[in-house]
């Protein structure tokens, strides 16, 4: 993600910038972002609340979880997991509705299995922002929309 | 046509038979390797039963004592020292003639244990003395004792190669079995354990056991028997695995004629093959063992070795094993039912070969062939899954592969018996670790004594099983981690989730008013609800999902998975941008009914200036080559505020995939209102004044209330009764209420 910093930031003169970049752009974070979630989720449990803006909010199946304490709770308490992604798609969200902030909407669809659980279908949403520190720049989930595709089974 | 075979019930138990008993300590470590630690050696004089005269002759004691005296055994000082004890030892074991018995030179015989007898056979026996240690092989792959295997069994020295084929080298203690080998070769093993003191010397299981109680098992067979070695019942016979150590190194044909030149019978090899550096082969009966035993040693090859033949008693041959036919495993399933107990869940297959019922129907279910195991496993499977405890104890094991589906078949399996077997190491554990066992017999097997000491016994065991209990009919002590128990449950599944009541009055309206343009045959009407810069895409499932029928392929050309669409010009087409842009997209796609009901919705983000939820849901397709397909999607809308009360879209995703059964059982339990680009008909006034009470007396809105009397043809009475009955079915949509 860092190598993302100097070309988002030279996309704050957002009218000039073609909307092409930005969505190249949307796709590069979305790709990267999405090996580093469900490999963390996997393989570093403990390290996934680190992706999160400390005021995310998570629905899972309905169940909201919000803030780094209640994510780190609940994250814990989760099965550990196989992730397969099958299907990734993603868009810039409109300036308008972000005041500006660099945010992407990433959309995800594919099976997982939680331990002790049968393998389902999943379908995810999350809205990535971009936080920029002195040097680089961060995407931060700031929101998390899971549910099983079966969830009413 | 024979009737069919009886139905085999397992239920009720027809035996009530007992879990293995806590077994006693018989010594100061755990379990066994063979039955309990022999008695020790009587003291010079008569051992018990040694009588001259034929009958029984117990061998236990003048053999045990002869044993003694090769161990060195301080308690028995041997009368003549090593020498002549050897040679009576080996006397033992050395055979001429037909039968290899030892018995019927023993008879008749004074008491062995005495100075004299001793002495008086040695003379006669000095000449086989040399016979005897024939069978000794120097060898342990390199001359003498220096390919001492360590491998942390401390003082045991590493086996001589005389033993290695020798699987039966543990007394199993058995019921009688007639399939006992004639002999066995470790007589000289007892020569290196006079090396090793008795002390200090780690013996979890006790010392090897004689063979002494072989030899009087055998004496129990008619001499026929013993001497011709012939089918005792119908298809039994007795197999015999010959090895020639180094065999290989040979020209088989000279080999093969080498031995039959001097062999007193003529013998058929079966399966001539190759181990390593051993040439062996099969031989059917006894009597052709035993000859094929006396030309140990009289063949001297090129290299001035002399040619050693060991004969071993074995299992038929690989490729004569027959599988069980179907009526045999009707029996089978018979003689399983009637050895378990339903109290208790309990399985015994113990010694299952010689069961009683099996041999008298000459039905021969041999569990360490694969063929057999997997019948007895699938019995189990289909009839008992709910099985707890499994005694595989005395089967003749020696690997535990064909055990490896025992954790999907009977998952609930908490205590398995694998005592008296012949695993050799502690990794054919991990072949059925997938067992939650608390408790597990192990005892009497040859990999127990792999271990330096009990703890390493009991943590490689418990590595497997981290869940058990009891090990070898002793209580485990508590491990010394506590394992954290992984979490396997899943937070419940709810329904829509909105944040707040406000949010979810505002997003279903809005998605109210949404279908219905989207659901008409025009979806121009579309364009207000988007925003200038608005952008929208398309995804439907890749790979297993997507099955052939009811395919998506209206949806395909214009589907964008990122994941595997690399090129970036094809990225950019694929996403719609501008309103005009999105509606004209949205508008090629085929016309669709959404079940507004079946929606659930989740608000995943909200700020003043953004609101962004999903909405997962079902409709069905009324035109187009998919018609009446029924269809599931994922919707994500990200909005922006417009006038007071209003949603502007700026972003569209939608995911499209088939219905499972279930979501098509669900879908259209109530009909969606028909959506109409007109505005209501015109009513009559009888009707209007229907519909107005109708409204109010069920708060559900203009256009539901009417549906549901032009439903039930303006009956009013009728329209009431399946409104209250819908409701309390919970089958009305909240959309209903919304005015």
């Amino acid at each position: 993600m860092k190598g993302e910093a100097n070309i988002w930031e030279l996309s704050s003169e957002s009218s000039k910038t073609d909307f092409k970049t930005y969505v190249d752009q949307a796709c590069r974070a979305a790709e990267e972002f999405v090996n580093i979630y469900y490999e963390t989720m996997d393989k570093r449990r403990r390290a996934l609340t680190r992706l999160y803006l400390d005021k995310a909010t998570l629905i899972w199946n309905g169940n909201a979880v919000s803030g780094q304490e209640a994510l780190n709770e609940f994250f814990e308490m989760l099965p550990s997991s196989e992730f397969q992604v099958n299907v990734l798609d993603c868009q810039p969200v409109h300036e308008q509705a972000t005041q500006s902030q660099t945010t992407v909407l990433v959309v995800t669809c594919g099976t997982v299995k939680f331990d002790g659980n049968k393998q389902r279908y999943f379908n995810q949403n999350f809205l990535l922002t971009a936080q920029a520190t002195s040097n680089s720049t961060v995407w931060k989930i700031a929101s998390d929309c899971f549910r099983f595709q079966d969830w009413a089974n | 046509m024979s009737p069919p075979p009886p139905r085999v019930c397992f239920f009720p138990p027809q035996c009530n038979l007992n879990p293995s008993p806590k077994r006693t300590l018989y010594f100061e470590w755990w379990g066994g390797s063979g039955p309990p630690h022999p008695p020790p050696p009587p003291p010079m004089g008569l051992g018990p039963g040694v009588g001259a005269g034929g009958g029984h002759i117990k061998i236990v004691g003048p053999l045990r004592v002869f044993r003694c005296l090769l161990r060195g055994w301080d308690s028995n000082p041997g009368p003549n020292g090593c020498a002549s004890s050897r040679a009576a030892g080996g006397a033992v074991r050395e055979r001429t003639g037909s039968a290899p018995r030892v018995e019927p030179e023993m008879k008749g015989r004074a008491p062995e244990v005495t100075l004299s007898g001793a002495e008086g056979r040695s003379a006669a026996m000095a000449e086989e003395s040399k016979g005897g240690y024939s069978e000794h092989d120097d060898r342990v792959g390199g001359r003498g004792f220096s390919g001492r295997r360590k491998k942390g069994r401390g003082p045991f020295r590493g086996k001589m190669y005389s033993e290695m084929n020798n699987r039966n080298s543990r007394n199993r203690g058995g019921p009688p079995n007639a399939r006992q080998r004639p002999e066995e070769d470790d007589g000289d093993v007892a020569m290196s354990d006079a090396h090793d003191a008795p002390r200090g010397r780690y013996l979890p299981y006790g010392p090897r056991p004689t063979r002494a109680p072989h030899l009087t098992v055998r004496r129990d067979l008619p001499p026929g028997e013993r001497s011709s070695g012939a089918a005792r019942d119908g298809g039994r016979r007795n197999w015999f695995k010959i090895t020639i150590p180094y065999g290989k190194k040979y020209d088989k044909t000279w080999l093969l004629s080498s031995i039959q030149n001097l062999c007193s019978v003529p013998f058929t090899p079966v399966e001539f093959h190759y181990d390593h550096n051993r040439a062996q082969f099969y031989v059917e009966d006894a009597s052709t063992a035993s000859a094929l035993k006396q030309v140990s040693r009289k063949i001297t090859d090129r290299d001035n070795y002399k040619v050693v033949i060991i004969i071993n008693s074995s299992a038929p041959p690989q490729s004569l094993q027959n599988e069980l036919k179907a009526e045999e495993i009707e029996q089978l399933k018979v003689c399983m039912s009637k050895r378990y107990d339903g109290s208790q869940r309990a399985l015994d297959l113990k010694g299952l070969r010689v069961d009683p019922d099996l041999v008298s129907q000459s039905i021969d279910v041999v569990l360490n062939q694969r063929s057999c195991m997997m019948v007895v496993l699938r019995i189990i499977e289909e009839n008992i899954p709910e099985l707890q405890s499994l005694n595989l104890s005395s089967n003749k094991l020696y690997r535990l592969d064909d055990l490896s589906e025992l954790a999907q078949k009977a998952a609930g399996l908490k205590i398995l018996d694998l005592s008296r077997n012949e695993l050799k190491s502690e990794r054919e554990l991990d072949k059925v670790k997938g067992l939650k066992l608390e408790e597990l017999w192990l005892d009497g097997n040859p990999l127990c004594d792999t271990f330096r000491d009990q703890s390493s016994y009991i943590s490689s065991v418990r590595e497997r099983f981290p869940k058990l209990l009891r090990l070898d009919g002793h209580e485990l002590p508590p491990p010394i981690a506590f394992d954290v128990e992984a979490p396997v449950t899943l937070p419940p599944c709810k329904g829509s989730y909105f944040g707040s009541d406000d949010l979810k009055v505002l997003v279903l309206r809005f998605l109210q008013q949404y279908y219905s343009i989207y659901d008409s045959s025009d979806r121009q009407g579309l364009l207000d609800a988007y925003h200038d810069g608005a952008c929208c895409s398309l995804s439907i499932p890749f790979g297993p999902q997507n099955p052939p029928r009811n395919t998506l392929n209206e949806y395909f050309k214009d589907s964008r998975n990122v994941k595997k669409l690399k090129d970036p010009t094809m990225r950019f087409k694929l996403l719609k941008h501008t309103r005009l842009n999105v509606v004209a997209f949205l508008n090629e796609l085929p016309r669709t009914q959404h079940d507004v009901s079946s929606f659930v919705v989740d608000v995943c983000a909200q700020t003043n200036t953004l609101l962004c939820f999903a909405v997962h849901g079902i409709f069905k397709e009324v035109d187009g080559k998919s018609r009446d397909s029924v269809r599931a999607f994922t919707r994500m809308f990200i909005a922006v505020p417009a006038g007071n009360t209003g949603l502007c879209i700026v972003n569209d995703e939608l995911f499209v995939r088939n219905a499972t059964a279930e979501e098509l059982r669900r879908a259209f339990v109530m009909p969606a209102p028909t959506p109409s680009s007109s505005p209501v008909p015109t009513l009559a006034a009888e009707q209007q004044e229907m519909l107005a009470a109708f409204a109010m007396q069920s708060g559900m809105n203009l256009e539901w209330s009417q549906k549901c009397l032009q439903d039930n043809d303006w009956d009013y009475g009728r329209a009431g009764q399946v409104f209250t009955q819908l409701k309390l079915e919970g089958k009305i949509p909240e959309v209903a209420f919304l005015k």
